[in-house]
């Protein structure tokens, strides 16, 4: 009798050690899953209302893009997520490389998030992973120290100086116009290279730019409606897109300069970027070949300027560079 | 990359929060490039704060700071470098007992850095922190003697 007791007060033991293990892990679990989620909700209002006050309060200035994306939804909110998770996470005593593969993961259906309920491109969210990723990780990691000092007026100061930057940032003002500007030498006379300028054939060659290869638009053609200042242009992209110009300076052999009057609206750029005006400016270098100057102003939506610039002022960089190189294809062709 | 880093546009290291995301990314790549640092690290710091009157805190400049009575022992860098402040002195004599060389900025100061790389590192910096440590807590007794006296 005594040893069945104590085979059934084991068995007790093991069932309560397995069922504490059991709840301890489901525990863990639940709270990993609460940072994920509440770094998300929290992301999801902060970004939404500050897109739309943002967007409210540049009026007009919001051109035709979906919304103006301040600094803080790419950087303040991104360091918020981070601490909100490690608000969570951090009774669990996890390993650096636990916080960081959270992150990643956060991140990740934060994407997924804004490409559903924001509706992002995924091209516009593989140009600004990188950058939400690393302010989330450091947002954890940093988050976590401070959690681990239990100071709350640290805490609180922190939180609150993030919120600060927040709201102001949203109700400053947000304009970057930028200037793109490229040279080419077409080894042909000026007069054979200003026609292909104005108009050209669709281009055959071969996509070489990554961003081009995994499904941005690039552009195909120009056709326009008359030869003079005034006469509409259009230029069409790969996926059919049209943007319509109108020529305000048409100087022969010269200078081209049109104005873009409507551009497509498409989740992956043109949502956060104007094009508004671009220009050929050609100069006979006097030994039968001619300089081909492409320049391209455009808004840009999306902030900060430093980190989106460079994508945006590349992605130009490689538009200019694929129509000159086609212009200079069709030019020396036919000298 | 670090180095050319620290070099060229290491004046950036004043910009608020920079440093702590630039120290989150080379916490990252050490991460896909050598998948043990960062548990190496980790356990650094569990070792560090068992020893009375330490804490730890993010350092200036990025990285994770170890304090004796709110005083830096010294601090590691996202990539596994540690950097620790001596007087001349204690540098001479440590550089004497341990693989460790100038810092990697400051070549001529009390500083000394150590590349943590592999587990025989981590043991070694461990061994450093509490010699800077000792050192603390002997001067701190020394201090509080004098004062007796």
């Amino acid at each position: 009798m005594p040893c069945m007791i104590e085979y059934s007060t084991s068995h007790i033991t093991l069932a309560y050690s397995l069922t504490s293990n059991v709840m301890a892990a489901s525990a863990k679990q639940s709270r990993i899953l609460y940072g994920i989620l509440m770094a998300n909700l929290v992301s999801l209002v902060l970004v939404g209302g500050s897109k739309y006050l943002a967007t409210y309060l540049e009026g007009e200035n919001a051109g035709s893009s979906s919304g103006v994306f301040i600094f803080s939804a790419f950087v303040i909110v991104p360091l918020l997520m981070g601490a909100i998770s490690a608000w969570y996470w951090h009774p669990l005593q996890m390993k650096t490389k636990h916080y960081i593969g959270w992150s990643v993961v956060t991140t990740l259906i934060a994407c997924a998030a804004s490409f559903l309920f924001l509706k992002e491109g995924v091209i516009c969210l593989i140009i600004v992973l990188p950058l939400i990723l690393c302010f989330t990780i450091a947002g954890a990691l940093l988050a976590r120290m401070l959690y681990n000092r239990k100071n709350n007026t640290l805490n609180s100061s922190v939180a609150g100086l993030a919120i600060l930057v927040l709201v102001v940032d949203t109700f400053s003002s947000h304009k970057n116009l930028q200037l793109v500007s490229d040279t080419l030498i077409v080894n042909a006379p000026i007069e054979k290279v200003w026609p292909h300028v104005v108009e050209y054939k669709p281009i055959t060659l071969k996509e070489e730019y990554w961003l081009f290869q995994i499904g941005m638009p690039s552009p195909v053609q120009s056709t326009v409606d008359g030869y003079e200042a005034g006469a509409g242009r259009k230029c069409i992209f790969s996926n059919g897109y049209v943007f319509d110009e109108k020529m305000i300076v048409y100087k022969p052999n010269e200078e081209l300069t049109f104005d873009i009057i409507s551009q497509p609206h498409d989740p992956e750029i043109m949502g956060h970027i104007d094009i508004v005006r671009g220009q050929f400016l050609l100069k006979d270098n006097g030994d039968g070949t001619t300089t081909v100057i492409g320049n391209s102003w455009y808004k840009l939506y999306v902030f900060p300027g430093w980190y989106f610039n460079l994508w945006s002022e590349s992605i130009t960089r490689n538009v200019h560079l694929r129509v000159m190189e086609h212009i200079k294809i069709l030019s020396e062709s036919h000298v | 990359m670090f180095d050319w880093i620290v070099k060229y546009v290491g004046f950036l290291k004043h910009v608020p929060l920079l440093p702590h995301v630039f120290d989150a990314w080379l916490k990252v790549t050490s991460l896909l490039h050598n998948r043990n640092l960062i548990d190496y690290i980790d356990e650094i710091e569990t070792e560090v704060r068992l020893w009375p009157g330490t804490s730890v805190q993010a350092h200036k400049f990025g990285g994770i700071q170890f304090n004796k009575d709110n005083r830096e022992l010294g601090h590691i860098h996202g990539n596994g470098l540690l950097d620790i402040l001596l007087s001349r002195r204690q540098k001479n004599e440590l550089m004497k007992k341990y693989p460790v060389q100038d810092h990697h900025v400051f070549k001529n100061s009390g500083w000394i850095s150590y590349w943590i790389k592999t587990a025989e590192d981590s043991k070694t910096a461990v061994s450093l922190l509490n010699h800077v440590y000792n050192l603390r807590s002997f001067a701190a007794e020394d201090d509080s003697g004098r004062k007796l006296f």
